[in-house]
C-alpha cells in the first residue's frame, strides 16, 4: 500500500514540533516557574501557570519559527498568565501569601531567633512591595531576575527601555521610603 | 553640619533599605525549582487535546478540475435550499395573539380617571333621501305612492286697524280679524 507523501510530511513536521517543544520545556521550565512563583507565591499555582504557558505554545506552534527570542517570548506569556490569575484570585488575602513565602525564604542566621527575625524581615519587605504602584512593582520584581536585562524587561512589559529605567528608579526610592518609614515607627 | 550628617545617615539608610529589599526579591527569584517539573509539563502536553487537523483526500480522489468543486457547491446549495423550503412548507407559523395590557391606574398612587367614562358623540347628521327614479312599469305604483304633505307654515295674525273707509266694506275684512273682535 502506498503511503501518501503529504502524510509523511505531516508526521515529520509533528515530530519536529514535538522535539522543539520538549527542548523548550527542558530549557525554560525552571525560569518560567520562578517568574510565576514570584507573582503567585504558591508552588502549585506557579506550576499550573507554566503548564498553561506551554499549552499556549502548543496551540500556536506554527508561529514558533517566527519568534526572535524564545526566552523573552515565553516569559512574556507566563507573565501575562500570572497577572491574569492574580487579578482573578483576589479572594485570598495577601498577608497569607507573604507569611507563607517568608517562611520558605532562606535566612542567613542559624539560631532560631535569627531565622525568625529573617522571616519577619522578608515578610515586611514583601508587604512593602505590595504597597507599590502596579507599574513600579512589576518592573522591580522582574529586575530581581538576573537573567533579564533592561531591554528584555521592556520587551516583556511592552514598554521602552527608558521607561523601565525610570520606573525602576521610582520603585527603589519608594521602597526605601516605605522601609525607612516603618523603621522609624518602630 | 548636623543636617548634612543627618542627610548622609538617612542616605545610607535608604541605600541599606534598597539593598535589603532587592536582596529579598533576589532570594525569591532564586528559589529552587521543584524536581520533575519538566516531566510533569511534558506529560500534561501529551495528554492535552490536539487541535483539529485537515484531512487530505487520497491521491486518486484528488479533485483535478474545477467542475467537481462547482458540482459539490451546487449540491450543498441544493440540499440547504431544499431543506429550508421543506421546513417552510410544513411548518405553519403560529400567529401570536395580540394582548393589550392596560396599565393599572391608581395602584401606584398616580393619577386616575376617577371612574369617568368616555362617551362617544352620537349626533347623527341629516340624511338626504335619495330620489326614486321612475320606472315605466311602476307608473301605477307611482300614482299610489303616498305623497308627503308639507304642513302649512303658521303665520301669526296681523291686526290691521279699521279705518272709516273700510268700515262700510266689512266684507273685505279678514275673517280672522272679525273673529278677534
Amino acid at each position: 500500500m502506498e503511503i501518501p507523501k503529504s502524510a509523511v510530511d505531516d508526521l515529520a513536521r509533528t515530530q519536529a514540533e514535538e522535539a522543539t517543544l520538549a527542548a523548550l520545556v527542558s530549557q525554560y521550565a525552571g525560569a518560567l516557574y520562578r517568574v510565576a512563583y514570584s507573582v503567585l507565591r504558591n508552588p502549585a499555582d506557579a506550576e499550573d501557570a507554566v503548564q498553561e504557558t506551554f499549552l499556549r505554545v502548543l496551540r500556536h506552534r506554527e508561529t514558533l519559527g517566527e519568534v526572535r527570542d524564545q526566552r523573552v517570548w515565553l516569559i512574556r506569556i507566563v507573565w501575562n498568565i500570572v497577572l491574569d490569575r492574580k487579578r482573578r484570585a483576589k479572594t485570598r488575602p495577601e498577608t497569607d501569601d507573604v507569611a507563607e513565602l517568608a517562611r520558605v525564604l532562606p535566612c542567613a542566621g542559624l539560631s532560631a531567633e535569627q531565622i525568625a527575625a529573617g522571616a519577619q524581615h522578608h515578610a515586611h519587605v514583601l508587604a512593602c512591595v505590595e504597597k507599590l504602584p502596579a507599574k513600579e512593582r512589576q518592573v522591580l520584581m522582574l529586575s530581581a531576575f538576573e537573567e533579564l536585562t533592561g531591554v528584555e524587561i521592556a520587551e516583556v512589559l511592552g514598554i521602552t527601555e527608558s521607561s523601565v529605567r525610570s520606573r525602576l528608579f521610582r520603585a527603589r526610592n519608594l521602597m526605601a521610603d516605605l522601609l525607612n518609614h516603618s523603621r522609624s515607627l518602630r | 553640619m548636623n543636617s548634612s550628617a543627618h542627610n548622609s545617615i538617612s542616605g545610607a539608610g535608604r541605600e541599606i533599605a534598597k539593598g535589603s529589599a532587592e536582596a529579598t526579591l533576589r532570594l525569591i527569584a532564586g528559589l529552587p525549582v521543584p524536581d520533575g517539573i519538566e516531566d510533569r509539563v511534558m506529560a500534561g502536553l501529551k495528554s492535552a487535546p490536539r487541535a483539529g487537523r485537515i484531512l487530505h483526500w487520497p491521491s486518486r480522489m484528488q479533485p483535478t478540475g474545477s467542475w467537481i468543486r462547482s458540482a459539490a457547491a451546487a449540491a450543498i446549495v441544493f440540499v440547504v435550499a431544499g431543506g429550508g423550503w421543506g421546513i417552510y412548507t410544513r411548518v405553519q407559523p403560529s400567529q401570536a395573539t395580540k394582548v393589550i395590557v392596560m396599565p393599572r391606574a391608581g395602584a401606584g398612587g398616580g393619577f386616575s380617571s376617577a371612574g369617568a367614562m368616555r362617551t362617544p358623540q352620537t349626533v347623527i347628521g341629516p340624511v338626504v333621501a335619495q330620489p326614486v327614479a321612475a320606472q315605466p312599469g311602476d307608473a301605477q305604483a307611482a300614482t299610489t305612492q303616498r305623497v308627503q304633505v308639507k304642513p302649512l307654515k303658521k303665520v301669526p295674525a296681523k291686526i290691521v286697524p279699521l279705518t272709516r273707509a273700510d268700515a262700510g266694506n266689512k266684507a273685505s275684512v279678514h275673517p280672522a280679524v272679525q273673529a278677534a273682535r
